[in-house]
């Protein structure tokens, strides 16, 4: 039935561009209105490694492919943004121990991915739960953690949004949703100024969680109120490296 | 009552084009009736005012910080041209990637047959609990909300759950969306609490604070997420290229559905895609500062396929046309498929202002639904006919749009279509009054010996203005007068004028 009403939307739309063809639904020209190439014939689609090259990039009318904030000052716009969106901002240079541990301190229990560096772990008096392939903390194990510790991918600064890629350091995404605080690392290095520059850092098939400081909703007579779903607070470490 | 210059001569005629759209995608009566009630309805106007008052100054804010918004937009608009001109090669890229993942997709012509798909993978794959009843929860989604999908699993003994907090103000109020970003938009804070009191038994004495309402969502729905095995979802982009779907949000409801239920089950339009992922970089910019007035809103999942150990394993797409087809078979009003539904152009809208959402029947209100529903289902569906005239073509809607729909233009083009399909072809008093003014005004002379009839209806008229033209042209002056008569015309004092005044001429 499925496959009868797949060819058959292939056909309407066939139809409704105006091709020729009967029942063949992929032309052999393809129409760009960019420079870069769709395929030219659905059977060539190499499902491992995309046939529209992974290089390309969107149809280029002139915008900002990079931004022209650096060094500090990228630093400061990111912080900037990041406190306008109700995010807490600290930093560190070499070890986030201490900072860490002030942060989760009146919590008993934290989760971490399993490739955080365990250093990071060592002024915390409380449990630290290892989440890692095999040995998953379920969703109830994860409700009773009061905070939750990993790194992040990239950070724009622009928009103050960091993200996370499902690597070992930034953890499978149940991780930083479930428990109500998170803390979170942003190497200096992994600081980008404008979204272009963070979606070229990025791989598409990971796992990818954009976020732009806590939970929050503009329902409510449209007005922004922090704290929803989501964590309700959000405390973002930038650390010198 | 808003005089919109509708024709009133309607006479059937059968269109034979590609099938339309069915749910809830069309208008019970036509909109200058069902704008009626909402008119008078003072609490609706000044909660819809206030809060697009709010988005507008927002949206403008954030945009005016981008120093290439224009080229952005240009952007936007030439790679959703992109995607409609090549949409079976990038849906087949799309299958193939998506399906490589791990995910498996399903094709809907229609409302129906998308919601029995979904009905189908909710009885597969979600327990029946001790009420007898299956549950889901749902992300907030158009689609879904355009194919009535809460309402068919309701008959077939599933509970959906909407998440958002808005729907979830719309659900329990046993109300319908008004607004696709903010679909409570016309509630006040007021007015959401006492529906939240009324029907979330342990939320206790609420006050009507925003901050106090949102916790109340929060605690209502936290064991819902962690418990319920299936969850719905729409989809904000789809990328051909590498088979990623994406959703943007802002509570964490939807990275809640989309991350702890086995289940996952999303419904796209076939419309939504873009070629590349790198295209993110352009629709990511546009989106949040069109929609919520954000640099970027809160939380963005993207996920391709399933993820070992990451997330649901069992993926499902349900890819949707429902007279998407129809709509991209009018090449003057196919760009309107481009829209990515940030629901700008609602905001600066002067007639969705004032008359709000339901006004327009469908789940897609405002500029883009005057355009959009008709197209889904055609402009001889009578009262979908009649929403391309809600509009006074200000241009509003096309300044703020991110991917330059050029709305009025389809407006227009859409009330030529419904004429041609709706009114009578048979000369009516309009057409021969127009026809007649036509001959009289295309000849000089013609024009000339007609403006000799002034002085005399200057005096039958006495002056005064008309206010009550007999016959069709009396449509006209249902809503508005026509001013006073002179006695001369221009031509005639521009004559007058020339042959007193030719030597100030020479002179100037």
């Amino acid at each position: 039935m499925t496959d009868t009403a797949r060819e058959e939307i292939l056909a309407r739309i066939n139809e409704a561009l105006g091709r020729r063809g009967g029942g063949e639904y992929v032309s052999s020209t393809v129409r760009t209105t960019s420079a870069s190439a769709a395929p030219a014939n659905a059977d060539d689609v190499d499902t491992t490694d995309g046939p529209a090259a992974t290089e390309a990039t969107a149809a280029d009318s002139g915008y900002h492919h990079e931004g022209a904030h650096t060094g500090e000052d990228l630093v400061d716009l990111l912080i900037d943004r990041l406190v306008d969106y109700k995010a807490n901002v600290h930093r560190a240079s070499g070890d986030p121990g201490e900072t860490i541990a002030e942060l989760i301190g009146d919590h008993s229990s934290v989760v971490v991915p399993r490739g955080l560096d365990e250093t990071w772990l060592a002024g915390f008096s409380g449990d630290v739960r290892v989440d890692s392939p095999g040995e998953e903390l379920s969703v109830d194990e994860l409700d009773a953690q009061g905070a939750v510790v990993t790194a992040s991918a990239v950070a724009i600064a622009q928009t103050g949004t960091i993200v996370l890629d499902g690597s070992s350091t930034s953890g499978r995404r149940a991780i930083t949703l479930v428990p109500d605080h998170h803390v979170c690392i942003v190497r200096t290095g992994d600081i980008v100024d404008i979204v272009p520059e963070g979606i070229a850092r990025l791989d598409a098939h990971a796992p990818l969680t954009f976020i732009s400081g806590p939970s929050a909703t503009s329902d409510i007579e449209l007005s922004r109120v922090e704290g929803v779903h989501g964590p309700r607070t959000l405390d973002v470490i930038i650390l010198e490296a | 009552m808003t005089f919109l210059g509708m024709p009133l001569l309607r006479s059937k005629h059968a269109h034979s084009d590609l099938p339309g759209g069915q749910g809830n995608i069309v208008e019970a009566e036509a909109f200058p009736e069902a704008s009626q009630q909402h008119l008078s309805n003072q609490q609706l106007r000044n909660n819809i005012g206030h809060a697009t008052s709010t988005i507008r100054s927002k949206r403008a804010e954030v945009v005016s910080e981008l120093d290439d918004w224009e080229r952005l937009r240009d952007a936007g608009e030439a790679t959703k041209n992109e995607v409609m001109e090549n949409l079976p090669e990038y849906l087949a890229q799309f299958e193939a990637a998506f399906t490589a993942a791990g995910g498996i997709i399903h094709w809907a012509r229609d409302a129906d047959e998308a919601n029995a798909i979904v009905t189908e993978l909710v009885e597969d794959n979600a327990p029946v609990l001790e009420s007898g009843r299956r549950e889901v929860i749902k992300v907030k989604s158009m689609a879904t909300q355009e194919i009535g999908l809460n309402e068919h699993l309701e008959a077939e003994g599933i509970d959906a759950f909407e998440t958002d907090l808005a729907e979830l103000i719309v659900q329990l109020g046993d109300d319908k969306p008004s607004h696709i970003l903010v679909p409570a938009i016309h509630r006040n804070r007021d007015e959401i609490r006492e529906i939240f009191m009324d029907k979330m038994p342990d939320a206790g004495q609420l006050t009507n604070e925003p901050a106090v309402l949102a916790e109340a969502a929060r605690k209502h729905l936290r064991h819902k997420f962690l418990t319920t095995k299936v969850a719905i979802s729409g989809a904000n982009f789809g990328i051909a290229e590498t088979g990623t779907l994406g959703v943007v949000e802002s509570e964490g409801n939807g990275r809640m559905c989309l991350t702890l239920p086995e289940t996952l089950i999303t419904v796209m339009g076939i419309e939504k895609l873009l070629p590349r992922f790198a295209d993110l970089e352009v629709f990511l910019q546009l989106l949040p500062r069109s929609s919520t007035g954000e640099r970027m809103n809160p939380y963005t999942s993207f996920w391709t396929g399933k993820f070992e150990g990451d997330g649901p394993q069992n993926v499902h797409l349900v890819l949707l046309d429902n007279g998407r087809t129809r709509a991209l078979a009018d090449e003057h009003g196919r760009t309107a498929l481009n829209c990515i539904r940030c629901s700008a152009c609602m905001n600066v809208c002067p007639v969705y202002e004032r008359t709000g959402g339901h006004a327009y029947g469908s789940t897609y209100p405002g500029p883009i639904g005057a355009i959009l529903s008709p197209l889904l289902t055609g402009v001889e569906d009578e009262a979908n006919g009649s929403l391309p005239y809600a509009s006074s073509l200000c241009g509003a809607c096309y300044d703020v749009c991110p991917v330059k729909i050029n709305i009025p233009e389809i407006l227009v083009h859409l009330r030529g279509e419904d004429v041609k399909a709706n009114h009578s072809p048979v000369s009516s008093q309009l057409d021969a009054a127009l026809t007649g003014a036509s001959w009289m005004m295309s000849d000089g002379k013609r024009m000339t010996a007609a403006e000799k009839g002034l002085p005399l209806a200057h005096k039958v008229t006495g002056g005064e203005q008309i206010n009550d033209l007999p016959g069709i042209a009396g449509a006209w002056t249902s809503s508005r007068d026509i001013p006073a008569l002179p006695e001369k015309s221009f031509r005639q004092l521009w004559a007058e004028e020339e042959a007193d005044g030719s030597d100030e001429k020479g002179q100037r």
